[in-house]
């Protein structure tokens, strides 16, 4: 039995569309979503392949935008925000885990913690603040358990500690929100428990909302609150 | 940050990178370098080719006078003010130089300069170009006894007496064969019948009999007054050897000689004091200088070497011919006595000019007013002070000498040598622009190796979008990364470049040792070694240009990575 306490709402969706074309063809991926994300909550997406809860992600991510549809984040409309408010809310809002880890092949696994801050501020201003970062990162970096791999390219890693750094790498800003997409679909089952156990630890430390598309149903018991999404559309 | 940081990596990591940087830095080199050698050639070109032609000259046209010089250089030098650094009146005419070489007659046209010893000088560079170190640090039209170079000896007054006993010892033997010869025909003449005599010959068919008959009397009527006055003391057969005339007159001059009683011209000659004689190894003519390659011919050594001959040295006499002035040209003609050789290694000077004193040449073309002494001349030549407007001298004097007053043509010297100076300018831009394109193509190979990297890096610039990077940050990453390539390439091409031209010469010896052909032959080209002249400017604009082009070449990479949308480049594989 799940508390359940009243809770400000984080994010949340409102008669979300999206398609895309292939060629000539329209493929309708989103037909109206609503959903609403609480502050401090759980919320697992969860859905066959091809049932849009990729796409959702990206759009709440503002990394593409609706076709028709509200995107808001704390009561404040974000999906038709000038670019350069969206790279703002990106960087110091949101924190994006994928699938794939995406993390940048020449840099260490320090430099790609930090990456979020040097795109944050300008050259002088980095430098200014590149200790305290550094710190922190370093900081991060111990709590997810790889203190001994700060020099390391991504390629001298395995996938568990990619997807560390990478969750390292979506905290350094000190966002409100993560958005994850299948942190575990890449990973064996093991190092999956692993990267879940982090990331849940973090998100109490943080006190972070965590939005997370899995097709993983026994991650997804873990949850707040489930949403399934079939072709398009919350199924109830 | 993030920019540096990974235009920096891309850098480092990418070896597909290090072809273009390799690129630019040849190109840069090449540029350099070429620019350096052709601004060295083309300084040393002007340097020659202003030689002997002054900054500004007034010119009388061809075979023409400016009387009353004195008064023109007058009003020059108040029209000019302190822009005149030094005048100096020229004559110039073309002429005609023949030389005797292997007992042949050689003729040459040539450009007979009289000038002014004492300011010729120091309105043009001549005396630098003289190939005798003595005359070079004291000029005069006389002959000296030492310092032509080695090249051209024998040559001076060693050379000069040498030649003079030779002549006289031919001429003595000369003259000892047509003694002998007359001598023979007079005793020949006496045996025989005057009347159709007949003599024994012994040909090769044995023996025959050969008419003689007198020979007709062509003695023109002075010689033959000569030769009866002569005959007087000898008898009647001499007439006979009197028709032959002027035989023995190709004794040499100022020789004492025995006079030959069959001599018909030995009267007039005894009149001639021998002192007063012109002696070829004590004396000299009025001296001329000749541009060195006007009697230089190239023939090959014994060993098949190429070398250079001179068919006049200083030392020899040579005979001019030319027009005097006048309404009524006429042929004026006379001995000089080469004194040395102009050498500007320009082959256009060394092959026309040659130098005799003004007042000489005046005085043969019948220049000089018998009344006042002053003679005219034929060019004024004016040198203006350093950083003078050259252009706006010429146009001062030619509105104070209109053309429709005076018949005169006032050019400065680029004028002169407009063409060629053109010419070399074009050729100069043309090579630029060729090699440019060189740095255009390298510019491609950059275009060509983002556009890779771009691709490759598609998901890293989904990456960076996605953690909220801007479009603009993004294309500064390949901006920047372009613009390290080239900076980095210029940067080692600037260093190559500047290496090369400091061992250009040791880097040709190097090429001619191994290919066994001379880069760069002194005797075509009259360098030692190779000029270079480094313009500190020209550097600086290839370089900007080349990074420019790195820049270019980068930015349509880096607008495509712009584009990128963040969700397709993250989905890329």
């Amino acid at each position: 039995m799940k508390l359940k306490v009243a809770r400000p709402t984080a994010m949340s969706v409102a008669g979300l569309y999206k398609s895309y074309r292939k060629g000539k063809l329209e493929v309708p991926v989103l037909k109206g979503v609503d959903l609403s994300v609480d502050e401090g909550s759980f919320t697992a997406i969860v859905g066959q392949s091809g049932s849009g809860k990729s796409t959702l992600l990206h759009l709440m991510g503002t990394l593409d935008a609706p076709d028709a549809g509200e995107i808001n984040y704390r009561d404040q409309r974000i999906d038709h925000l000038p670019s350069k408010q969206l790279e703002k809310l990106r960087n110091t809002e949101f924190g994006l885990i994928f699938q794939f880890y995406h993390l940048l092949p020449e840099l260490t696994t320090l430099e790609n913690v930090l990456v979020p801050r040097m795109v944050q501020d300008g050259f002088f201003k980095y430098l200014r603040n590149k200790k305290q970062y550094t710190q922190r990162a370093t900081e991060l970096l111990e709590l997810v358990g790889l203190t001994h791999r700060l020099t390391h390219k991504p390629s001298e890693l395995s996938g568990g500690e990619m997807q560390r750094t990478a969750i390292a790498r979506s905290l350094i800003s000190n966002p409100s929100i993560l958005l994850a997409d299948e942190p575990t679909g890449n990973l064996d089952a093991e190092n999956g428990a692993e990267v879940m156990e982090t990331l849940h630890r973090l998100r109490e430390q943080e006190n972070l909302t965590l939005l997370m598309v899995t097709h993983d149903s026994e991650l997804a018991n873990k949850a707040d609150n489930v949403i399934h999404l079939v072709n398009g559309v919350v199924a109830d | 940050m993030y920019k540096l940081l990974l235009s920096w990596r891309y850098l480092k990591t990418r070896f597909i990178a290090l072809a273009s940087i390799v690129s630019v830095t040849l190109g840069v080199a090449t540029l350099i370098v070429v620019n350096s050698v052709m601004a060295g050639f083309v300084d040393q070109m002007q340097s020659r080719l202003h030689g002997i032609l002054s900054d500004v000259e007034v010119a009388a046209p061809l075979l023409g006078e400016i009387t009353y010089p004195k008064e023109h250089v007058a009003v020059i030098r108040e029209l000019l003010g302190d822009d005149v650094e030094e005048l100096t009146c020229v004559v110039r005419n073309p002429a005609l130089l023949s030389f005797e070489f292997h007992g042949r007659q050689w003729t040459q046209q040539v450009m007979l300069m009289g000038i002014d010893d004492e300011t010729f000088g120091k309105v043009t560079d001549f005396e630098p170009y003289l190939t005798n170190e003595l005359k070079r640090e004291r000029f005069s039209f006389e002959l000296e006894e030492k310092g032509y170079e080695s090249k051209y000896q024998p040559s001076g007054w060693d050379y000069r007496r040498e030649v003079a006993e030779n002549k006289k010892q031919l001429a003595e033997l000369m003259q000892q064969h047509q003694n002998a010869y007359e001598v023979a025909a007079a005793a020949y003449l006496e045996e025989s019948d005057p009347n159709g005599a007949k003599i024994k010959v012994n040909g090769p068919d044995g023996e025959r009999k050969v008419q003689l008959r007198p020979l007709p009397a062509r003695v023109p009527q002075h010689s033959q007054a000569i030769a009866e006055d002569a005959s007087a003391k000898s008898d009647s057969t001499v007439h006979q050897a009197a028709t032959i005339p002027n035989a023995s007159n190709l004794s040499n001059e100022g020789k004492t000689q025995k006079v030959s009683p069959f001599d018909p011209h030995a009267n007039l000659r005894k009149q001639v004091a021998p002192e007063d004689m012109f002696d070829a190894a004590k004396d000299q003519y009025t001296g001329i200088i000749l541009g060195q390659a006007i009697s230089q011919r190239k023939t090959t050594n014994d060993d098949g070497e190429i070398v250079d001959l001179y068919m006049v040295r200083p030392g020899d006499d040579v005979q001019i011919m030319f027009p005097s002035v006048g309404s009524r040209a006429q042929p004026v003609s006379d001995n000089c006595t080469v004194v040395d050789f102009y050498s500007s290694n320009m082959h256009e000077y060394d092959s026309t000019f040659a130098f005799m004193p003004l007042s000489a040449l005046q005085d043969m073309r019948g220049m000089i007013d018998p009344l006042t002494g002053d003679g005219t001349v034929s060019t004024i030549q004016i040198k203006l002070k350093e950083g003078a407007d050259l252009d706006a001298a010429r146009d001062k004097l030619i509105a104070r000498f209109p053309p429709s007053q005076y018949p005169y043509d006032i050019h400065t010297w680029q004028d002169t040598q407009r063409p060629l100076l053109s010419a070399v300018s074009m050729e100069l831009t043309i090579l630029n622009i060729l090699l440019f394109l060189i740095i255009a193509v390298a510019g491609f190979g950059i275009l060509a190796t983002f556009f890779m990297i771009v691709v490759e890096k598609t998901r890293d610039i989904g990456i960076l979008k996605a953690l909220g990077a801007p479009s603009r940050g993004v294309m500064s990453i390949f901006l920047g990364y372009g613009m390290s390539l080239g900076t980095v390439g210029t940067g080692a091409g600037i260093l190559l470049g500047l290496l090369f031209i400091r061992y250009i010469n040791q880097i040709a010896d190097l090429v001619a040792y191994v290919t066994g052909q001379e880069v760069f032959d002194p005797t075509i080209y009259y360098f030692s070694e190779i000029p270079t002249i480094v313009n500190p400017l020209m550097v600086v604009l290839v370089a900007i240009g080349a990074i420019g082009i790195a820049v270019l070449a980068s930015v349509l990479p880096a607008l495509r990575a712009a584009r990128l949308h963040p969700v397709e480049a993250l989905r890329y594989e």
